[in-house]
């Protein structure tokens, strides 16, 4: 049987929440920014060498500056969770250490992936280093755009929930 | 009648669909989507392919407020309450379309201009950031560009002192004149760079205002005699003689004025006018004014002449990169004036400015006047350092021995320089250790250039050593120059280990 996985992207608001999900499910892009309000909810079904496929239903919610601000009930039922900021902004991971708290209190035990996104518009150099002083860890560096590290991002996560 | 507008109204808005605990809908008004009784409700949409959860939430109500649900093509925002029930789950879903869509303008409004506002500041840092690396870079690189100079102008002066034929004397002062230039370029180049940054700071002291008005009049009325334009200075009586604030900007300030006003004058004369404007308490309010009978500056270029690297006519082949009035305005902005411009083409140029200085009382002035300092004793011993010193001596033959008492040494880089009018001006320019300079010069007296010296607006400069060589045996014309500020006078003919003991008696180790 075809387990399905509910999946929540958080994240402040212009990170690139819905041009992550729309570049891994539809493999496309675009430049224009249309905020998400409530939640988009889109599905992709993805196989495993085994022949084990696991339906991933991406919740893509509306971005906050307070991560406290979530309606409790979108998290209800979450199997795993994105958590993306833009490396472009410090706004958007300065507070990570505290969001990234607040979010495993309202989901314990679900795996969490962190995702710099829009490495595309920074020299990586001075990413790195600035990551660095900032102490930020991430999983991926991502960019929607250019689509370089997403589908790893996505499958990764996948690989995660599959023997969960 | 009220149940009939309500159904109107809000029967339109809501569907009610029932499934059961398999999660195949039973029951669907279909009012907003349509759903297939008796199939599963996963397959309507993926939202409700994550609510197997919501086994057993009976009696419980939960509420998924702005969920944006497509069916088909038919699309909307809508709010899902899913109510516990024996038999399965109730769900309400009511759309808010028209609502959520006038909240999503507001927020797309919202998050654009927070974003905006936050890479703006984000910009300007970088761009801070940018502008304090070209600041440091300047300055760094004006440093570094002042060895090689300093090496360059050494040089030119040794073979000045060489044997030379007249067509290579020529070309030895044209590279002077280019040397002067280039480090005085350097100069005005670190000054607005040092202002960018905010480096640049005011060191206030008390000063004798007359003197440094004597030393402009001294450079600059040779500097306008060398271009056929007269040179005149006027002074208030009213002038207090100790004025107390940063008299090496004040000093800038005043030479790029008069720089500029010779530089763009052919003919005619330039001035510098110092008027008291009031005096209270123990302020005093100052007016200066440097006019020319120059080329003049066209109105819509008024502005533009303050501002930094713009020369008027980039192709006057004048010299100067053209930063000095930006730099006169930077430097005026930082003692809280303002410089001011009257100008008509073709007739001329003022510019002024008023100057608030404190004047301290005559018996702190009293006090500044110096007192002779210690000065080490030193024999001609070995010492590994190389020192510079200028030869001011217009006597080709005495400039010879001198040279060759000295050059012999190994411990001296030599300048020479038998033009009196020229000594101020490389004095300032070159940090020398110390100066042996014969007291009679064809256009200037030792002991007035002397007098000059000491009253330099620079504090590394005014110190320097400085031995006077004369054949007046008198004790009184000797006691004179030393009244003037010269440490030392030796008399001619001297013998060459006199003129060392003397020499290396004023050198720091
Ligand atoms: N250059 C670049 N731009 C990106 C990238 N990802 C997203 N963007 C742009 O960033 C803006 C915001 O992207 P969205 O995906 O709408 O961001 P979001 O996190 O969903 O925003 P909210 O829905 O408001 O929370 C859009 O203009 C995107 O085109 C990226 O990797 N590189
Ligand atoms: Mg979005």
């Amino acid at each position: 049987m075809q387990k399905s996985k509910k999946i929540v992207i958080l994240g402040h608001f212009g990170v690139g929440k819905t041009s992550l999900i729309r570049r891994f499910v539809k493999n496309s892009f675009s430049d224009k920014y249309k905020v998400t309000i409530g939640v988009h909810i889109s599905k992709k079904v993805v196989g495993f060498g085994s022949g084990e496929t696991i339906s991933m239903i991406l919740w893509d919610l509306e971005g906050t500056d307070d991560i406290r601000m979530i309606r409790n009930p979108y998290l209800l039922g979450t199997h795993g969770a994105f958590f993306v900021f833009d490396v472009n902004r410090p706004s958007t991971f300065q507070n990570i250490q505290e969001d990234l708290a607040v979010l495993s209190k309202k989901m314990p035990e679900v795996p969490l992936l962190i995702i710099g996104n829009k490495v595309d518009l920074v020299n990586q150099d001075d990413l790195n280093i600035l990551l660095k002083e900032n102490d930020i860890s991430f999983d991926f560096l991502t960019s929607a755009k250019t689509g370089e590290w997403v589908e790893d991002a996505f499958l990764q996560m996948a690989t995660l929930l599959k023997d969960a | 009648m009220l149940e009939r507008y309500k159904q109107q109204y809000i029967g339109k808005n809501i569907q009610f669909v029932f499934v059961d605990h398999d999660g195949t809908v039973r029951e669907s008004d279909q009012t907003i989507f349509h759903f297939h009784t008796g199939s599963p409700i996963a397959e309507v949409h993926p939202f409700f392919e994550t609510l197997s959860f919501l086994e057993g939430i009976q009696e419980n109500e939960l509420s998924f407020n702005c969920v944006h649900l497509e069916v088909g093509d038919n699309e909307h925002i809508v709010d899902i309450r899913i109510v516990g029930q024996e038999a399965g789950l109730l769900m309400v879903i009511i759309d808010h379309t028209q609502y959520y869509q006038e909240y999503q303008t507001v927020a797309q409004a919202r998050n654009e201009s927070i974003i905006k506002a936050e890479l703006i500041v984000l910009k300007n840092k970088e761009l801070e950031e940018r502008e304090r690396f070209k600041n440091r870079f300047i300055q760094n690189f004006s440093h570094e560009l002042r060895n090689p100079l300093t090496g360059i102008v050494s040089i030119t002066n040794i073979l000045s002192a060489t044997h030379l034929n007249v067509q290579q004397q020529q070309l030895l002062d044209f590279l002077k004149e280019a040397n002067t230039d280039l480090k005085s370029m350097l100069e005005d180049i670190l000054s607005i760079s040092m202002m960018a940054s905010g480096k640049l700071t005011l060191k206030e002291k008390a000063f004798k205002l007359s003197n440094l008005l004597e030393l402009l009049e001294f450079t600059y009325g040779n500097k306008a005699k060398n271009k056929g334009l007269q040179f005149l200075v006027d002074t208030d009586e009213r002038l207090p003689e100790f004025v107390e604030g940063d008299r090496l900007r004040l000093y800038q300030v005043l030479t790029n004025l008069l720089e500029n006003a010779i530089k763009y004058t052919e003919s005619g004369t330039v001035s510098l006018t110092v008027d008291v404007n009031q005096k209270r308490a123990n302020k005093v309010s100052l007016h200066f004014e440097v006019s020319d009978t120059g080329m003049g500056i066209s109105p819509e270029n008024h502005e533009l002449v303050f501002e930094s690297f713009s020369r008027l006519d980039r192709y006057d082949n004048k010299g100067g990169v053209g930063i000095g009035l930006s730099i006169v305005k930077g430097l005026l902005e930082l003692m809280g004036s303002q410089i001011k411009m009257e100008s008509r083409l073709g007739k001329g140029t003022r510019l002024y400015f008023d100057l608030v200085l404190k004047y301290p009382l005559h018996s702190i002035a009293k006090s500044l006047i110096k007192t002779e300092g210690n000065i080490v004793e030193n024999t001609v011993s070995k010492r590994d350092k190389k020192y510079r010193l200028l030869l001011v001596e217009d006597d080709e033959r005495v400039q010879m021995a001198l040279f060759k008492i000295l050059a012999d040494t190994e411990h001296f880089y030599i300048e020479l320089t038998n033009d009196g009018a020229r000594v101020i001006e490389e004095v300032i320019n070159n940090d020398y250790d110390l100066i042996l300079m014969d007291v009679n010069l064809p256009n200037a007296s030792g002991d007035h250039l002397t007098n000059i010296i000491r009253e330099l607006p620079f504090d590394k400069v005014c110190d320097v050593p400085i031995i006077g060589i004369t054949a007046n045996a008198f004790d009184e014309d000797i006691k004179r120059y030393l009244r003037a500020g010269m440490n030392q006078v030796i008399t001619k003919p001297f013998e060459a280990h006199k003129l060392l003991e003397a020499v290396f008696k004023y050198l720091r180790q």
